[in-house]
């Protein structure tokens, strides 16, 4: 028992930012990103045991956080973009910096692209490896280059048009 | 203007975190398993309850007409029926194969569930509808040679009223809210599945 939390606790160290990242550029709240990402943990704790080392920790807790922000719409009516990037504002408005609205423009741009470029370029900015990217996605390798390269023209594009307005 | 490499850096150097420590995820699974563990239990023993009062009910009363001990089993079955099914609901939500499906096989899975309840919660409830008011009109066969003719011709009247606006009114209402519900997730759910192919 003490050693699985000890794992847990590495395992929540080492990727708890990471998943946290992914949750809030899919969701583009912070306060549905936490519950989003203690989500993803504790289906990981209930799974740990099943964990049969065909691919790394962090690709398997990835895959587990893209199913969890899936199941999200589950429960959750989606909101309009507009709607989502109020909350992105309100989330950065206690302190705001250049570097903040800077940074809640980008979360802002993300919120602009389909959900599984959300995914993917999160992941991306986070500099997961490639391969472990289209493992988590379920695409090939070849296909995700090709997305990546799209997405990554898309959220520049999108960005530097909010900054211009 | 900026390029994607000046975003990264700027992705990198955020600053919002996750303010959710490791104990309180710990906290979560233990308060989680209790949680869920007490809905059951709860919902075993209000089912329990139930059934050992119609079976209570079955050998303490005696009843004149067989009917009527007909009604009691259709109502036990009809209560077991719906209890398995929630049952078995909250194991296959919880089932860990899903979760670490792709994620394309993961909304397939989430689709072909929300059907699966959608189906249980509206055509599914009209049998359970039909079960219910047999074993009514069964109970009231029993009740035609108690009560005075005025008292049951009342009682038959508000039991079929209340039917019908259950039937009319209530589940109307309730089947076309959850099917706009459920063709909407359904839309978004066909809109991501798409993304990813």
């Amino acid at each position: 028992m003490s050693s699985q939390r000890q794992l847990f606790q590495q395992l929540f160290d080492e990727n708890s930012k990471k998943v946290y990242h992914l949750c809030y550029g899919y969701t583009g709240d912070s306060d549905s990103a936490n519950d989003l990402m203690q989500e993803t943990f504790i289906k990981v704790w209930q799974n740990l045991d099943r964990f049969r080392n065909e691919s790394q920790f962090s690709t398997w807790i990835y895959r587990i956080a893209v199913n969890t922000c899936l199941s999200y719409l589950r429960t959750v009516k989606r909101r309009t973009t507009d709607e989502l990037n109020d909350t992105i504002i309100e989330n950065y408005t206690e302190e705001p910096s250049e570097k903040q609205e800077q940074i809640a423009l980008l979360y802002k741009s993300i919120s602009q692209l389909d959900e599984n470029e959300r995914i993917i370029i999160t992941m991306v900015l986070d500099e997961v490896p490639y391969p472990e990217i289209a493992e988590v996605a379920g695409i090939s390798e070849g296909n995700l280059r090709v997305k990546i390269h799209r997405i990554k023209h898309k959220l520049t594009e999108i960005y530097n048009s909010n900054e211009r307005l | 203007m900026k390029g994607f490499d000046e975003i990264q850096q700027l992705w990198q150097g955020q600053k919002p975190e996750p303010n959710v420590s490791f104990e309180t995820i710990l906290k979560r699974v233990k308060s989680d398993r209790t949680a869920l563990s007490r809905k059951l239990f709860w919902q075993s023993v209000a089912v329990g309850v139930v059934v050992l009062t119609a079976l209570w009910i079955g050998i303490a009363v005696d009843f004149s007409t067989w009917t009527t001990y007909l009604a009691l089993a259709i109502l036990v079955g009809c209560i077991g029926y719906y209890f398995a099914n929630q049952l078995n609901d909250y194991k296959d939500i919880r089932r860990s194969s899903h979760l670490l499906a792709k994620p394309q096989d993961y909304i397939n899975y989430l689709r072909a569930f929300q059907q699966k309840r959608y189906r249980f919660n509206t055509r599914t409830y009209t049998t359970y509808e039909i079960c219910v008011a047999a074993a009514f009109a069964l109970y009231g066969i029993e009740m035609y040679f108690i009560l005075p003719l005025l008292t049951f011709a009342g009682i038959f009247i508000l039991v079929i009223l209340w039917f019908l606006i259950c039937h009319f009114v209530f589940m109307k209402q309730y089947i076309k809210s959850e099917h706009m519900r459920i063709e909407e997730m359904i839309d978004n759910l066909e809109r991501i599945k798409n993304q990813f192919e």
